[in-house]
């Protein structure tokens, strides 16, 4: 795919990405696994759980981390430039009259209507998601402790994903050396 | 001089601010009470703005807040000073994984992360359903998009373009919904 190619489809997601970054996962799906074929679903899953483990915003590390694996290095900055696209000229031509509208009920009903489909969305997310894994004992006991630490201890992201992989490569490690 | 500590203060941002883009607000709090470039008021204003616009929120009120500060090229300047951290951090860890992707480490931490990654994203739809659960609107809307999509998968914008014509819908006559 030429890098301009590359470039189009991060404005186009950078376009759409409405209602918080945690869209980015079903657009990213949509647009490199279902209609390119240029990812696999696994990449993607991984790329997602990278992107909260890394400093920065989410979406635009997962944008740089696709970006770079289809085109290197220029292909992160394809992905960090095409996806701020949109976004900065929407705020640097348009913050003025945005404001303005902050309080519109209108604009107020279509964002409320965004918050909505953005909760399907990633209700879809989790059912594609959990339809591609293979399950083993292993992913659901990692999967079920990951959520219980999410829901009752209020850790963060960052912390969660940092302890399970870490007592996942120690448990792996352990039984590996029983076999 | 600005220019500099504009560079400076968003790389922190970058660099610093983990679980996005709201994480990024004390930060430029602090840079408010510190430089004076905007005031906590046009702050506010700034994250309202943010969200509702595309792209991802923390990325939004960095070009905002640095166009407050110092103009166009300050809102250029904000923007690719916050994500440069990160874009050196993708490419590095990208190498490492490449690299040892047949290290034993490496493809176990990655094989755990498929079900953590489930988990956090299983997380955040509770998260976000959890407010609207009351909200009978709401949860038509949901029932209807879900309906929809079960049998066939349709673009996402697909979805965001039609909720947000409900909405405008259910603004225009609340009195048909009660």
């Amino acid at each position: 795919m030429p890098l301009f190619k590359l470039f189009l489809i991060f404005v186009k997601i950078g376009a759409i990405l409405l209602g918080g970054g945690y869209v980015i996962l079903p657009i990213m799906t949509n647009e490199f696994v279902d209609k390119r074929n240029l990812v696999s679903h696994d990449d993607i899953i991984d790329y997602f759980a990278l992107s909260q483990s890394l400093p920065g915003i989410i979406a635009a590390n997962m944008s740089m981390f696709i970006g770079y694996k289809l085109k290197g290095k220029w292909g992160a900055l394809a992905a960090m430039i095409g996806v701020t696209f949109v976004p900065f000229w929407c705020i640097v031509l348009l913050a003025s009259i945005i404001g303005a509208l902050v309080n519109n009920s209108y604009v107020q009903g279509a964002l409320w209507g965004v918050g909505v489909a953005v909760i399907a969305l990633i209700i879809l997310t989790v059912r594609e998601m959990w339809q591609k894994s293979t399950r083993s004992a292993y992913f659901y006991a990692i999967f079920v402790l990951t959520l219980l630490t999410l829901l009752v201890f209020k850790l963060s992201p960052i912390q969660t994903i940092l302890m399970f992989s870490i007592l996942g490569v120690v448990y792996k490690r352990l039984w590996e050396a029983k076999q | 001089m600005i220019y500099l500590h504009l560079f400076l203060e968003f790389f922190k941002i970058g660099l610093f601010s983990f679980g996005g883009g709201y994480a990024t607000i004390p930060f430029l709090y602090h840079i408010s009470e510190v430089y004076r470039w905007y005031s906590l008021d046009e702050l506010t204003q700034m994250v309202a703005v943010a969200s509702i616009t595309p792209g991802p929120v923390g990325i939004n009120v960095a070009t905002y807040a640095g166009l407050k500060s110092a103009g166009i090229i300050g809102a250029a300047l904000a923007t690719s000073a916050e994500m440069l951290p990160s874009f050196f951090l993708v490419i590095i860890v990208s190498k490492l994984l490449r690299k040892f992707s047949d290290n034993f480490y490496v493809k176990s931490a990655i094989e755990t992360l498929k079900p953590i990654s489930g988990a956090l994203l299983t997380s955040v739809a509770i998260g976000l359903l959890k407010p609207e659960i009351r909200d009978v609107k709401a949860m038509v809307l949901l029932g209807i998009l879900l309906l929809i999509s079960w049998k066939s998968k349709k673009d996402p914008l697909f979805y965001i373009i039609i909720a947000a014509i409900a909405g405008v819908f259910v603004t225009f006559f609340p009195a048909l919904l009660l």
